[in-house]
């Protein structure tokens, strides 16, 4: 089976600060790889630098087995035209900590924008893909409202839809739920591991063990800016995890 | 209306002073004038200047009428001096009898017929006064305004233009760019814009650019109003979370569509309240294109003022700029009120 995502000793500084340090991950079609570690250990820049948020200072990604995003301009590493950049982005979703959906566009509205901006989709058939993607994540009727009327969970629901109406092949979730009130964290899960069941192939920054746990193919931890461990949910949970640092983390979480 | 009787007043008051001072002391040249009309006036004239003008009244009306025995001369100065001073202690009726005492004898005396409209004008209720002063001037005011109006329209239209051009240029990454677009900014906000309008219609002739007055108007404010909107409208934009272009670029928009579709329409919010601030202040700064042979609103009042010395004519320029002024303020409280709404619950 091909790879859908591979990324390749990505190494990403800020000044002197080394936020990613070679870090190779592969992603296959329809798996779903939570990263987990703590606060500042690169896991959210690894995931931005996906989708061309952050440039890595060097690495390689390939995305559906062809190397992506970057060129070689007199021996160094640039971005690729922004042509090309905004055309990988369309194929990848991505769902923000703070939502941010668009506070001057209604539910739907934010949900159209993509396919009709990027995509060119005609006006009615984006609204009827909005329309199915807020049904998915049980927001349809509230198609109308602002997103100022709307509750933390309800708009991280909105911004999933979002990001679906633009039909990804894989969808980043960047602390989807750390910015809500405990009591909403359930709706966004839910909405999330549906998506899973799904089929869809997603990539999960979070620090909530117990998602991970339930919705992870594969879980990386990540400490420092380097991948530590990597394995099946069953050896990170499980009892007999091998590495001090992941087991001192995982009871620190629970 | 007071305000102008005064100054006429303390005007024909001073006149009559400089007059009689100088009659007082040219004395030998108007001996031969027959002598007591001579005497008369230097004893009314005497009296005039110890502050006792009733007491110089009765005196110049002693003054006999030509005919008789007096003098031609005499006669008319004194009638006119002794209306002036009646007129002066704002017995108005006196002022006008003593001035018809004058036209009997000589009906077509200009001088007189004049001082007499204006007594006459003065006697006229202030309301009266008020409104054939307003149908007389507003007419030629409003045919001003319609040249302010049509600066305060450009402007409006050209200047966000220009404004969001010269913002996006001092955000943009491209160095040149950013420099030129701050240059500009530097330049038009850090100089007056009544030099900027003397330089553009007085200066560039020299380096043979010969502009119309309205094109170097067009041109002045055009310049000036961008420079201010363009950091109005960059604050606008820094002022929109960074979140919301990741968002935008994340779905794959590229920076102008995700400047044209979720920035810029978020930053109207929070600009509209500044830049209808400027909008009020253009309205204000079109009159100073009055100085480059433009006749607008503020040009006319200034002619007409010019021409009558009646100062309505500045107050109800005030009204009109007023009008505009209002006009813009409640449209933008409402503009406000609307593009404002999605942040309502």
């Amino acid at each position: 089976m091909n790879a859908l995502l591979e990324l390749k000793d990505i190494v990403k500084t800020f000044g002197s600060h080394r936020a990613v340090d070679n870090v190779s991950l592969t992603l296959n079609p329809g798996e779903k790889t939570v990263i987990i570690g703590p606060s500042g250990s690169g896991k959210s820049t690894l995931l931005r630098a996906i989708n061309f948020l952050e440039t890595i200072d060097s690495g390689t990604i390939f995305f559906e087995g062809n190397e992506v995003g970057y060129r070689q301009v007199k021996g160094e590493q640039v971005l690729d035209k922004p042509k090309s950049i905004c055309q990988l982005r369309a194929q990848i979703g991505m769902v923000f900590q703070h939502f941010n959906l668009f506070p001057h566009m209604t539910v739907v509205e934010n949900a159209m924008e993509g396919p009709v901006t990027v995509l060119g989709t005609p006006k009615s058939k984006a609204r009827d893909i909005a329309m199915s993607m807020l049904e998915k994540v049980g927001m349809s009727s509230f198609a109308d409202r602002f997103p100022a009327s709307l509750s933390g969970g309800q708009k991280q629901r909105v911004a999933i839809a979002r990001a679906l109406s633009m039909q990804p092949k894989v969808m980043l979730f960047d602390e989807p739920t750390s910015a809500l009130d405990p009591e909403l964290v359930g709706e966004v899960f839910a909405a999330i591991k549906q998506l899973a069941d799904e089929g869809m192939t997603m990539i999960i920054v979070t620090h909530n063990m117990g998602f991970a746990r339930e919705v992870a193919d594969q879980v990386v931890f990540m400490e420092d800016g380097s991948l530590l461990a990597q394995g099946s949910p069953g050896e990170f949970f499980g009892e007999h995890c091998r590495d001090p640092r992941i087991q001192s983390f995982i009871d620190r979480i629970f | 209306m007071t305000t102008r009787i005064d100054i006429l007043r303390s005007a024909a008051f001073a006149a009559l002073l400089v007059f009689s001072l100088l009659v007082v002391g040219a004395q030998p040249a108007f001996a031969s004038q027959g002598a007591d009309a001579d005497d008369l006036m230097r004893k009314a004239n005497n009296i005039m200047v110890t502050g006792d003008l009733k007491g110089a009244v009765k005196v110049f009306l002693q003054i006999p009428a030509p005919g008789l025995e007096g003098d031609e001369g005499q006669f008319a100065s004194s009638r006119m001096q002794a209306a002036r001073l009646e007129f002066a202690v704002k017995d108005y009726p006196a002022a006008l009898a003593v001035v018809g005492e004058l036209l009997a004898v000589y009906p077509e005396n200009i001088e007189a017929l004049q001082f007499k409209s204006s007594v006459k004008e003065a006697m006229m209720p202030q309301w009266k006064r008020l409104m054939n002063d307003t149908i007389k001037f507003v007419p030629h005011l409003l045919k001003g305004s319609i040249m302010t109006l049509l600066l305060v329209v450009f402007t409006i239209i050209v200047s966000p233009i220009g404004g969001l051009f010269i913002a996006l240029g001092r955000i943009s990454n491209f160095k040149t760019l950013n420099r030129l677009c701050w240059f500009i900014i530097w330049l038009f906000r850090g100089t007056p814009l009544l030099l900027q309008l003397f330089f553009i219609y007085y200066g560039l002739p020299a380096v043979g650019i010969t502009l119309k007055p309205i094109t170097a108007a067009f041109i002045g404010l055009g310049l000036n109003y961008s420079a201010y909107l363009a950091e109005i409208i960059r604050s606008g934009i820094l002022s929109i979370d960074h979140g919301q272009m990741e968002a935008a670029e994340a779905m794959g928009m590229s920076y102008w569509q995700a400047m044209r579709r979720v920035i810029i329409p978020q930053t109207y919010r929070v600009i509209l309240p500044p830049v209808g601030n400027e909008f009020i202040a253009l309205i204000k700064d079109t009159a100073l294109v009055s100085t480059i042979a433009m006749v607008e609103l503020m040009r006319t009042a200034d002619q007409l003022f010019n021409a009558s010395f009646n100062i309505t004519v500045l107050g109800l320029a005030a009204v009109i700029y007023l009008l505009f002024t209002t006009v813009f303020t409640l449209a933008f409280e409402r503009l406000e009120a609307r593009v404002g709404i999605y942040e309502q619950r």
